[in-house]
This record gives C-alpha cells, sequence and structure tokens, in this order.
C-alpha cells in the first residue's frame, strides 16, 4: 500500500513536472494509432467490398432449347451434382423477353416488332459462399458448359477477374505498409520513451543513490507508458472515427459509393489496438529504462 | 517511523566501516586510492583531509557505495558492500545519507521536494515527512526557500538543501563532501550544529574538507590522504 501511494505521487509529481515531453510521446502514440489504424480500416472495407461482390455472383448458362420439367430436373440434379448451390432459376424465353422489356422501359417499344422467343433460355446458378475462389469459380464454370444443351456460361469474367488481381495487390501493399508501420511505429514510441528518461537520467540517478528500488523507480515511469498508450490510443481512434464519418458523410451523395456499405473496427478490434498500444509503450518504458537499473 | 541513525544497519559489530587494502583506479592508469585500510567505529566523527585530488570524494563514494573498489574489501556495518544488488544494495543505501559535492540537486523541483526525497524511498508518511522537512530547512535558515525551485537557489543554498536531504533519513553513516565551501561563517556554523546534532544522535560522520576551521579543535580524529595515499591519523578512536 505504502509503495503504491509512493508510486501515485511520484506519477502525479512527474506528470506535473515533464508535461512537455509527455505531450511529445502522446502525440507520437496518437498519430501513430491513428495511421495504422487508417491502413487497416481501409483494408477491413476492401474486404467488406470484395464480399459484397462476392454474394452478388451468379453465373448464367445460355441453352440451345427450352428444357422441359424432366430436362430441367436432370439439368439441376447435374449442377448439385458438382456442389451445392445456392439456387438455381430457369429463365424461359418469354421471362428473358419481359424482364429486358422491363430493362428497357420508356424504350420497350423498339421491341415491338420483335417476336417474343428471340432471346435465349438460361439457367441462373448462385453458387454457395463457399464457392467463391476464382480458380473454383472457374471450374465451375467449365463443368456447366459442358451441361446438355448449354451454349455459354457467363459470370463478368473480366471484371471479376480484373477485382481479384486488384484486391491481391491492395491486399500487399496494405500488409507491406502496415508491417512498416507497425515497425515504424515502435520505433518511434520507443524512441520518444527513451529520449524522455534519457532527459531524466539525474533524478534516475539520484533516486538510485538515495536507495530507491528498482521497482520504485521503475513503476511511475511503466505506469506514465500505459497511459501514454491508453489516452494516445483512445484519441488516435477517436480522431479516426471522425474522419470515418465524416468520409461517410461525404460519400452518400456519390451513386458508386453509396452501394458500398463502409464499416468501422468491431468492439473487439477497438479493444485489441488499445491494449497493443498500451502494451507497446508499457514495455518501451521498461525496457527503456532497463539499463539505468542494471546496477 | 524515525529510526535512530545507527541502529538499522546490518550486523551487530561496532564498526561501521570497515576498508582493507582497498584501492581505485581510474582509466588509463590513475590511481585514486591506492591500498587503503582504515576503520571507522560506529558513531565516530571523522575528519578526511588532504589537498585537490587526493582521493577524498573517491573515499567516500566508494563508501556511499556509489562506485566500488578495484582492489580490496568495504564492509558497511559488518557487511561486504561488493556483492550487494537490488533491493539490499537500495536498503543499504536508505541507511547511508550523502551530501555530495556537486549536490546532485533535481534543479526543476523545489527545496522542500529535493529535501523529501530521501524520505520518500522508504516510505516515509506524507505528515512526518512535511514536518521533518520543515524542521531541517528552519534549522538551516532556509524556511523561505521551502517551496522555490532549487534551480533558483544560490550555491550555499543549494550547499545546505544538500545537506539537509543527507540528514532528512536520520542515516546511520553521513557522508559530506566540503560541507563548507560555499558557505560564510555564520551559515558553517548552523551547518556544524546540523551535523552534530546528527552526532549525537548517534549517527556515525565522515567528512571530508580542506577547511581546517571544522576539525582543528573539534577533538575528532583526522585522516590526510595524499595521492591516494593514507598520510597519517591524528586524534585517537572513540
Amino acid at each position: 500500500m505504502k509503495f503504491w501511494l509512493a508510486v501515485l505521487q511520484q506519477l502525479g509529481r512527474n506528470l506535473r513536472q515533464t508535461w512537455p515531453s509527455q505531450m511529445m510521446t502522446f502525440l507520437t502514440v496518437s498519430l501513430s494509432v491513428l495511421i495504422f489504424s487508417l491502413f487497416s480500416v481501409i483494408y477491413i472495407n476492401m474486404l467488406t467490398v470484395s464480399r459484397q461482390i462476392g454474394d452478388d455472383l451468379q453465373l448464367v448458362v445460355y441453352l440451345n432449347d427450352e428444357p422441359g420439367p424432366e430436362m430441367q430436373e436432370q439439368l439441376r440434379n447435374k449442377i448439385t451434382a458438382f456442389d451445392q448451390v445456392e439456387s438455381i432459376h430457369f429463365v424461359s424465353r418469354d421471362e428473358a423477353y419481359q424482364r429486358f422489356r422491363q430493362q428497357l422501359g420508356d424504350s420497350s417499344d423498339v421491341l415491338d416488332d420483335m417476336p417474343h422467343d428471340f432471346l435465349p433460355p438460361s439457367i441462373e446458378v448462385t453458387p454457395l459462399h463457399s464457392l467463391r475462389g476464382l480458380s473454383q469459380i472457374k471450374l465451375f464454370s467449365d463443368y456447366l458448359l459442358k451441361l446438355p444443351g448449354a451454349e455459354k456460361v457467363q459470370y463478368g469474367q473480366e471484371w471479376i477477374e480484373r477485382f481479384h488481381s486488384f484486391t491481391q495487390v491492395l491486399r500487399l501493399v496494405v500488409l507491406l505498409s502496415a508491417s512498416l508501420l507497425i515497425l515504424t511505429t515502435i520505433f518511434m514510441v520507443s524512441h520518444t520513451i527513451r529520449l524522455t528518461i534519457m532527459g531524466r537520467v539525474d533524478e534516475l540517478e539520484l533516486l538510485k543513490l538515495v536507495g530507491a528500488t528498482n521497482n520504485y523507480i521503475r513503476m511511475p515511469f511503466m505506469l506514465e507508458g500505459f497511459l501514454q498508450g491508453l489516452a494516445g490510443s483512445l484519441i488516435g481512434l477517436s480522431a479516426l472515427y471522425a474522419l470515418f464519418l465524416w468520409i461517410s458523410h461525404r460519400v452518400t451523395g456519390s451513386e458508386l459509393l453509396s452501394m458500398v456499405h463502409f464499416t468501422f473496427f468491431q468492439p473487439g478490434i477497438i479493444a485489441l489496438i488499445i491494449l497493443l498500444s498500451i502494451i507497446l509503450c508499457t514495455a518501451g518504458s521498461y525496457f527503456s529504462m532497463h539499463k539505468y537499473l542494471r546496477f | 517511523m524515525n529510526n535512530p541513525p545507527g541502529e538499522t544497519l546490518p550486523g551487530s559489530t561496532d564498526i561501521m566501516v570497515e576498508l582493507i587494502k582497498v584501492s581505485k583506479r581510474y582509466p588509463p592508469d590513475v590511481v585514486a586510492l591506492d591500498t587503503i585500510s582504515l576503520t571507522i567505529p560506529r558513531g565516530e566523527m571523522l575528519f578526511v583531509i588532504g589537498m585537490s585530488g587526493a582521493g577524498k570524494t573517491t573515499l567516500l563514494k566508494l563508501m556511499a557505495t556509489m562506485e566500488a573498489p578495484s582492489n580490496g574489501l568495504i564492509e558497511i556495518g559488518g557487511e561486504p558492500i561488493q556483492d550487494l544488488r537490488g533491493a539490499k544494495l537500495a536498503r543499504l543505501r536508505q541507511r547511508i545519507g550523502v551530501a555530495y559535492q556537486d549536490f546532485k540537486l533535481l534543479l526543476n523541483r523545489t527545496a522542500a521536494e529535493n529535501i523529501a526525497i530521501s524520505m520518500e524511498v522508504s516510505y516515509k508518511k506524507p505528515q512526518y515527512i512535511t514536518k521533518r522537512v520543515r524542521t531541517l530547512l528552519d534549522q538551516l535558515n532556509l524556511a523561505d526557500k521551502h517551496g522555490m525551485i532549487a534551480g533558483e537557489l544560490s550555491r550555499g543554498e543549494q550547499q545546505r538543501v544538500t545537506l539537509a536531504r543527507a540528514v532528512a533519513n536520520s542515516p546511520a553513516l553521513i557522508l559530506v563532501d566540503e560541507p563548507t565551501g560555499n558557505l560564510d561563517a555564520i551559515t558553517t556554523e548552523w551547518v556544524m550544529k546540523l551535523l552534530a546534532n546528527s552526532h549525537k544522535a548517534g549517527a556515525t560522520i565522515v567528512i571530508a574538507t580542506h577547511d581546517d576551521s571544522l576539525y582543528r579543535d573539534s577533538g575528532c580524529r583526522v585522516i590526510e590522504l595524499h595521492k591516494g595515499n593514507l598520510l597519517g591519523i591524528s586524534g585517537e578512536r572513540p
């Protein structure tokens, strides 16, 4: 009890008397958390967008002739023989025509002179979520093309392949940037803490000479690190959230971006970032002090 | 809370400090102390004299456990100090008060905070610390400097604050390096009175000084160092 009272007293005094350097460390931590979290939130949203695109994925098998009920059953069995699917929908020539007409809207009169059966019948296959890899989709597409009566299979190959390549590159960039940022953050935070401690070497030396134990000397510094990690990460995350809200608000006007649902960190991830920040700062203080307390 | 001086150092021996063939060399080849043997009984007030560079400060630093000897053995309260580490070393240092020649004050803290530091590390009660700091400042005619930042004090005032910090925790062993170097005659008298009070209370005191007026009529033992060697001892061990 006496120990903790003395430590808290020392901590209060340190915070009062060395607030400029404390502020420097606090700002470094806040900015580092902000930059790191910004990259993470971009990455998380990119994954969400990729997932949303995956949810809309549908393979369309165009057929020569409209299959009768028996043929439909056979085709259904053959499709599910490859893998379970979410849904299979047969589109007749007439349904295709009606859909097309609807899509044309006011210009639908151009179809007035056309026969109702000029569009090919098709099967719309929505694969399960487990079948989302690009190579698996390709295999499934090849399989569907071999179905009796199948003429062509479409699933927006080119677009999906391009998006897939883009997400792969972006993932690499984000992961590399995040790794570099983590290293930079560790370096910056530990360096700032070390500089703060170096500015107080006289105090450390005196405390040792008057008989302070290593724990007595170390603990206030570690608590300072704890508080810097906690406050720095809270401010960094708050700033990011404000930025997130601002961006979300700004893009609501854009039709393309409004289709995408932006997400912030889950509470668990927020807790993890705060915890990591605290561990980093506390450990940084501990190891920066280590060499002064060896004797 | 306030332990009588001399009671809590380890061992039951009457010897407070024992130096056996102690040498101290600094790189590349400076011999600061050369094979010194010295015994200081509990409760003695001893003066160490000698010219600048004679080894007085080095001797005090070794006794204060600030530095380790290159050779020889040092015992404080009957316990060899070379092997002490961690909490044991910290406990020993709490019982040794040192007034350094370069003061070692925290210049951004107040006079009162500087004095309090030696009591805080041994977890004295805040009320006791406040009272003790006030008493010491009064005794050294520094009552009005209580809340003043140490960096703004004069050299003489800083020297007195250093001395107050050395005696504040009622240590069993008090080491004082040139206590009156920056002081006038009246202030010197206050300082010596403070040290005499601690001595009367049982503390062992070692004072390194140039000022012969301090020890001339004191009746205390005086040892003289010259170029790291023990030149002579005058007076008798108590």
